[in-house]
């Protein structure tokens, strides 16, 4: 336990700052080919043709490759888990998204990949797009996927729900009911370092892969599940990654590179361009948050029913995954025993949405903070003793049922409270995560409760 | 034409309008300076041209003939790190490193100018001066502590880490190995 509070060099820090460290684009190799992709300039178009013949005649192109070059062209990012495979690694029938990639060249440097990519001639049949979550559910709109624009789980699920308690009770009871409706945009992650990946073919066969990858294992399982090759046919180099923040998750230039050094018998180096990174590369997702909750004079949440809307984009990815967290995550840090959760993953004509510092997450946070401080204004309340009044506590039970045996909701609300210099009121000082008794056990709380499996469930 | 590069003469042929990162990274093979966004948005692949700071993706070689050119491999290494990567990395302002070069050398020129390790910078001149870089680690307030402390001549290179007023002091094993 010595590194436990001590301040350790960082292993990588002297490289950082000598310049050593090595990133994707410092790896130069011998006779490395440079890539460069066709992307579609619509939102949503189906693709009637696709000729490359003036592109793979160009001089100082190698490989041209499209959807017919790969092995298993439609995969999705969760497919192991049961979430239906819907994403082409090169667009076949239609694009989904501006910026999709079409078709792409390896060539002698970036420039004669770039002018073979031009030359290839995309015949499109323009469709409206779909681009407004919340018209997800009307009649009559623009569909995304053949499946429509809202994605099942399990097959027939339409939302991602929870229910707890007796909601309709709740709101019957309430004194008063709060309302808010929460949209934060779609964030591009903007790593310093764009999307990069250089594959060098061995003698044997075995493709070296320096990926600016977060998750070796996915890249991994996404390379050879797209080239259908064994997972030892690849040998990842990663590690030193110049920034991600959830944008380097996904698979991205690693499996293409991959196809054209496969074709061309080359190495070759995809360095996606800052304009790439902001408008083709996968976003955190856009928004559409309604909370309604059922609320006491003196600052009890009786209950909580929500609908949002989760602006997948073109393909699923891990958007389901993202939604789902989003859900067990919507009452915050606080106890709310009555609950009706709907919340859908909605397909769009934007740029798939992925991980960004805290999947799913950190947009549910914004609402249900901004919620607490609308429903202390409502009532008249101090934020900060609505908060302290409702947050979780040891036997409380989350919307998934879950028990906490060790919230950190009060510690962290008390440390806030000192560091910000807010003088809170004596009982609310002294408050502490213990199981709920007395004042702080009102009855609607008192079913909710679970047994945390402890004689005595804590005492901070 | 010919660049001194971190004091060195080196003769190049990259075409005249080439830009100096990529006559650096790509026929040189100097990768300290990154490229960011290529558009003078970001300040990764600052350098020092003639002692000033530059971004090295808008300079066209033409227009640096004969200049020197100093890059983080020319500010200090390993075992000699110079005051300014001796408390970027004794302040942890390096997170993933990508913005780092650039940093440091505008964080070196600025330094330089005000009279050197002693100049006693504040807050305010090393923002005003950093700028122009962007780190996506929103890693800023280590990077303008490493700064102000580089200009104080507050670090000890190479060795340990400076320990952080008003946190409570723990012996610090040696570097893992």
């Amino acid at each position: 336990m010595k590194a436990v509070g001590a301040r350790l060099p960082r292993y990588d820090g002297l490289n950082h700052v000598t310049g050593k460290s090595v990133y994707v684009d410092d790896v130069r190799v011998p006779n490395m080919l440079w890539a460069k992709a066709l992307r579609s300039p619509h939102h949503s178009a189906r693709i009637v043709s696709v000729d490359t013949s003036r592109a793979e005649a160009m001089p100082g192109v190698h490989a041209v490759v499209t959807h017919q070059d790969v092995p298993h062209n439609v995969y999705g990012h969760l497919e192991a888990l049961g979430v239906p495979a819907d994403e082409p690694l090169l667009a076949e029938h239609e694009v989904r998204y501006k910026g999709q990639p079409i078709a792409a060249v390896a060539a002698e440097s970036e420039d004669a990949a770039l002018a073979a990519v031009e030359t290839i001639d995309v015949v499109y049949e323009e469709r409206e797009p779909f681009l407004d979550i919340r018209k997800a559910l009307d009649p009559g709109q623009p569909q995304v996927t053949p499946e429509g624009n809202v994605f099942r789980y399990y097959g027939d699920q339409v939302p991602r729900q929870i229910r707890k308690g007796d909601v309709d009770r709740a709101f019957d009871e309430a004194d008063v009911i709060v309302q808010g409706v929460y949209r934060p945009a779609a964030m591009e992650q903007a790593p310093m370092e764009t999307q990069v990946a250089l594959v060098v073919p061995e003698s044997t066969g075995r493709l070296v892969v320096y990926t600016v990858t977060q998750a070796m294992y996915f890249s991994l399982g996404v390379l050879a599940a797209h080239l259908k090759l064994p997972m030892n046919a690849f040998k990842l180099v990663g590690g030193t990654v110049g920034g991600g923040f959830g944008g380097k998750v996904d698979t991205a230039a690693d499996t293409i590179s991959a196809l054209l050094a496969i074709k061309s018998k080359r190495p070759v180096k995809w360095r996606w361009t800052r304009e790439e990174e902001m408008l083709c590369s996968s976003t955190r997702a856009a928004w559409h948050m309604e909370i309604a909750d059922a609320v006491t004079n003196d600052g009890w949440l009786l209950g909580r029913r929500t609908m949002t809307l989760h602006d997948a984009g073109g393909y699923t990815r891990f958007s389901s995954y993202g939604a789902t967290k989003h859900t067990f995550h919507l009452t915050g840090a606080y106890t709310i025993p009555n609950l009706a959760f709907n919340s859908y993953v909605v397909w769009t004509n934007r740029v798939p949405s992925t991980a960004m510092r805290g999947f799913g997450v950190t947009s549910v946070s914004f609402a249900v903070e901004m919620h607490m401080n609308r429903i202390a204004q409502t009532l008249g309340m101090d934020p900060w003793e609505l908060r302290l009044k409702n947050a979780n506590r040891v036997g409380d039970t989350a919307p998934t049922r879950v028990v906490y045996s060790d919230p950190s909701t009060v510690t962290t609300l008390l440390e806030a409270a000192s560091t910000a210099g807010v003088e809170l009121a004596g009982d609310y000082r002294t408050m502490t995560s213990a199981r709920r008794e007395g004042a702080l056990l009102p009855e609607h709380l008192v079913a909710q409760q679970g047994d945390t499996g402890r004689s005595n469930g804590g005492s901070r | 034409m010919n660049l001194i590069v971190n004091g060195e003469e080196r003769a190049v042929a990259s075409p005249p309008l080439t830009a100096l990162l990529h006559v650096l990274r790509d026929e040189l093979g100097v990768t300290g300076p990154k490229a960011g966004c290529q558009q003078g948005g970001c300040g990764t692949c600052t350098v020092l041209v003639d002692g000033e700071p530059r971004r090295s993706c808008l300079l066209p070689l033409a227009a640096v003939d004969g200049a020197q050119i100093t890059t983080v491999e020319g500010l200090g290494d390993l075992d000699d790190l110079s005051t300014v990567q001796a408390a970027f990395h004794a302040r942890y302002a390096a997170q993933c490193g990508f913005c780092t070069s650039g940093m440091m050398l505008a964080a070196h020129a600025l330094i330089e100018h005000n009279g050197g390790v002693g100049a006693e910078l504040s807050r305010e001149q090393v923002q005003a001066a950093l700028g122009g870089h962007v780190c996506r680690c929103t890693g800023y307030v280590k990077i303008v502590d490493a700064v102000i402390a580089a200009s104080r001549g507050d670090v000890e290179p190479s060795v340990g880490i400076a320990p952080i007023p008003g946190e409570p002091q723990v012996e610090t094993p040696g570097a893992p190995a």
